[in-house]
């Protein structure tokens, strides 16, 4: 049991002192996760609109509520999206999930009541601990007081001139006067929702790690490979070490190394590109991990079949071309048809970017992750025993 | 008692019989011989006896231990030099002595000072920390010796150690097997060379077409084709002029006329080629060739399977 890690030490060492290893497994993804970003726009904020989301359902049609939703469309802190009364579930997902940053709904029968100066009530949808709901507070009160204000000179004037003026002209008037609000609401930045720019990394940075993991494993497989050709395998079995021993060995030097690149790129999105994996980090741990001993055993397979090292190399490359196209490495599965999204999840990648993605930037909970991980569980087991299989037989006379 | 037990091995490659119904035994603390031109079969042996390949037929015991019953007490014994060199090249000579020592089941110091050791023994002290990918052929088959021994295996096979590598290596690893052999080890020792066979062994097997054709002492298969020399001769006349006289020169045993060829057998070809020199230019005929064949294996194989050892 102890050769399994007398082994497994072996073959980090050898894959460590291969610099295609640090190429593969950590330049390669930090460049292009750059490159990509850069192409889809991921860094450029000053273009992109970098106010909150929040969403808004109204269920009053008054030409006051048309208004206030005018006013809060022109807001510079709050960017409007609007939802239809029915769709109250889907908005509060989306908040719950971090997409919006609050969700305003106004009541039947609103602009009615609050001309007549009844007590009214907005309701608002946010999580109260956000900073950035502070900041849609604000904004809707400023628009409050300012749609308040107006309403009240509206109310005097038409009072003091009587009927000559109609009231819906001097509110309109008086707002404008109002151009500078009452309140002015300085500009915070959310800690919750940082739009735009996390959106497109936080799919790129794990699609490109992922993909990377695969592209090394032809340093992983090489070293396999070689060591058959080499025949020191043969001289492995003339020592009292079990063939499983080996084999476990392998596998373990090469989950190590993809996990300890999924760790050391994990750090480096959330600090560098501000992706949110720590959201959530035992769920983020339980996604890398799982994908490490799938990437690993599927390193472990091409190792095994490989006959020479360029087929180690292709070997390689294919997986790492068909499971990222079609995995959503390259581009989020949700962009494509339901049909392709099935197919995709073909792909253990497509799993994994599931994982990552429900907690970097669905904002799902834990338990989001857990079929994903189910998945990628059952292909490391799957490729680990075709692995094991092909050793055994290969060996046989 | 006997080491080394092998019983009627048999193994074929689709049409190739690589081994067809190998027995031999090898005593403890001896070296045995498997001497044997290429393809005669010897690898295929050490890889049965290695538990590497499976016997379509026969078994072995080493040490007690039945290659098919219980390999893994098989492999507890051994170490192997493997015919090819076997070693992770990207690694320096003291990293594999290191992980093949682990391998052996070695560990902590007592893993240290036999790498130590073995380094030393090798010549390779100085060189132990270059990759084995730089070194000459020499040094990648002292390191591929040095591996195997570094747990002083009670049983040691060595696949021919001694091809391709200079004339000084060579005798540096001739002599640590019979240094093996006095720390009480017994080596099983494939060569297509038979000096090497003949320096080395207290028993040989000569194999032919995966088959033993003869096996004893160096004593013993030599007595199989006599103690004389056999001189070989070719002459510009025809042999009949010369035999008559030949026959009765001191010395010359057997004289016979064959196809052109002279066969002279004789007690001592030092002492009876100037004879037959003088007696040539007395009869005014030239000696044209002349081949001497000391009672060695070389004649043996010859005598046994009428073709040359080095084919
Ligand atoms: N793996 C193999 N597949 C097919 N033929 C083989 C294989 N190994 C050895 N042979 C054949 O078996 C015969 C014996 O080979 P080998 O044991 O290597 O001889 P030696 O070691 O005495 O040179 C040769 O004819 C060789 O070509
Ligand atoms: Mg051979």
């Amino acid at each position: 049991m102890i050769r399994t890690f007398d082994i497994m030490l072996k073959d980090i060492h050898q894959i460590l002192i291969d610099r295609q290893t640090f190429l593969f497994l950590l330049i390669m993804p930090v460049a292009f996760t750059f490159l990509f970003g850069y192409a889809s726009g991921g860094f450029s904020s000053g273009s992109s609109d970098s106010r909150l989301p929040v969403g808004y359902i109204t269920r009053d049609d008054s030409w006051f509520s048309q208004e206030m939703h005018e006013l809060l469309a022109d807001s510079e802190v709050i960017r409007l999206q609007e939802f239809p009364a029915n769709k109250l579930d889907e908005m509060d997902k989306l908040i719950a999930n971090e997409k919006l940053a609050a969700g305003i709904i106004i009541p039947e029968r609103y602009g009615a009541d609050f001309l007549k100066g009844k007590p009214i009530k907005i309701t608002l949808i946010a999580d109260n601990s956000a900073t950035s709901t502070t900041t849609v507070k604000s904004a809707i009160l400023s628009t409050l007081i300012r749609l308040d204000s107006a309403a009240q000179t509206a109310n005097i004037m038409e009072q003091m001139i009587g009927n000559r003026t109609p009231f819906d002209y001097i509110f309109e008037e008086t707002l404008s006067a109002w151009e500078t609000p009452l309140i002015r609401i300085s500009k915070i930045e959310s800690s919750a929702i940082d739009p735009e720019v996390n959106e497109t990394l936080a799919y790129i940075s794990p699609g490109m790690m992922l993909q990377f993991a695969i592209a090394g494993l032809m340093t992983c497989a090489q070293i396999i490979v070689n060591e058959r050709k080499s025949r020191s395998l043969q001289r492995l079995f003339t020592t009292a070490t079990r063939r499983i021993h080996i084999l476990a060995g392998h596998y373990l030097a090469i989950l190590g190394i993809i996990f300890s690149q999924f760790t050391l790129l994990i750090l480096f999105g959330t600090f560098a590109l501000k992706v949110n994996y720590l959201r959530n980090p035992p769920a983020t741990f339980l996604v890398a991990f799982a994908s490490a001993l799938c990437i690993a055993a599927l390193g472990l397979l091409i190792g095994v079949v490989s006959k020479n090292e360029d087929q180690a190399v292709v070997f390689s490359l294919i997986p790492m071309f068909v499971f990222s196209g079609i995995g959503g490495a390259w581009m989020p599965l949700e962009f494509t048809s339901p049909t392709f999204q099935k197919i995709g999840h073909i792909s253990p990648i497509a799993w994994a970017m599931d994982g990552f993605e429900n907690i970097a930037s669905r904002g799902l909970e834990f338990n989001s992750v857990l079929i994903p991980v189910a998945a990628l569980l059952g292909y490391a087991t799957a490729f680990f025993i075709l692995a094991a299989w092909r050793f055994q037989v290969s060996q046989e006379h | 008692m006997d080491a080394i037990e092998v019983n009627d091995l048999y193994k074929s490659f689709g049409d190739v019989k690589a081994v067809q119904g190998v027995s031999f035994t090898a005593e403890q603390g001896t070296i045995f011989s498997l001497l044997g031109p290429n393809g005669a079969g010897k690898t295929t042996i050490i890889a049965m006896l290695s538990t590497l390949l499976r016997p379509d037929q026969g078994d072995a015991k080493i040490m007690g231990y039945s290659i098919l019953e219980n390999p893994m007490g098989v492999k507890s014994v051994l170490g192997v030099v493997p015919q090819e060199i076997a070693l992770y090249e990207d690694l320096s000579a003291r990293e594999n002595s290191t992980f093949w020592g682990k391998m052996y089941g070695l560990r902590g110091s007592i893993l240290k000072a036999r790498v130590d050791e073995v380094l030393e023994m090798i010549g390779l002290t100085d060189r132990a920390k270059g990759a084995v990918s730089k070194f000459s052929g020499g040094m990648k088959r002292r390191v591929n010796i040095g591996v195997a021994l570094l747990h002083k295996p009670q049983v040691i096979y060595m696949d021919e150690p001694t091809v391709g590598i200079d004339p000084q290596s060579r005798r540096n690893i001739l002599d640590s097997v019979v240094a093996l052999k006095n720390q009480g080890m017994t080596v099983l020792y494939t060569t297509h060379y038979m000096e090497e066979a003949q320096e080395l062994s207290d028993k040989i097997a000569i194999m032919d077409f995966g088959k033993i054709v003869a096996s004893g002492t160096h004593a013993e298969l030599v007595k199989i084709v006599g103690q004389l020399d056999r001189i070989t001769l070719t002459i510009n006349a025809e042999g009949s002029q010369v035999l008559e006289t030949w026959k009765a020169i001191s010395g010359v045993a057997q004289i016979s006329s064959e196809n052109g060829f002279l066969t002279v057998l004789a007690e001592d070809s030092n002492l009876v080629l100037p004879r037959l020199f003088d007696s040539a230019a007395s009869l005014n005929v030239r000696i044209t060739s002349v081949n001497i064949l000391e009672p060695n294996l070389e004649a043996v194989f010859l005598h046994l399977t009428g073709r040359a050892l080095r084919d």
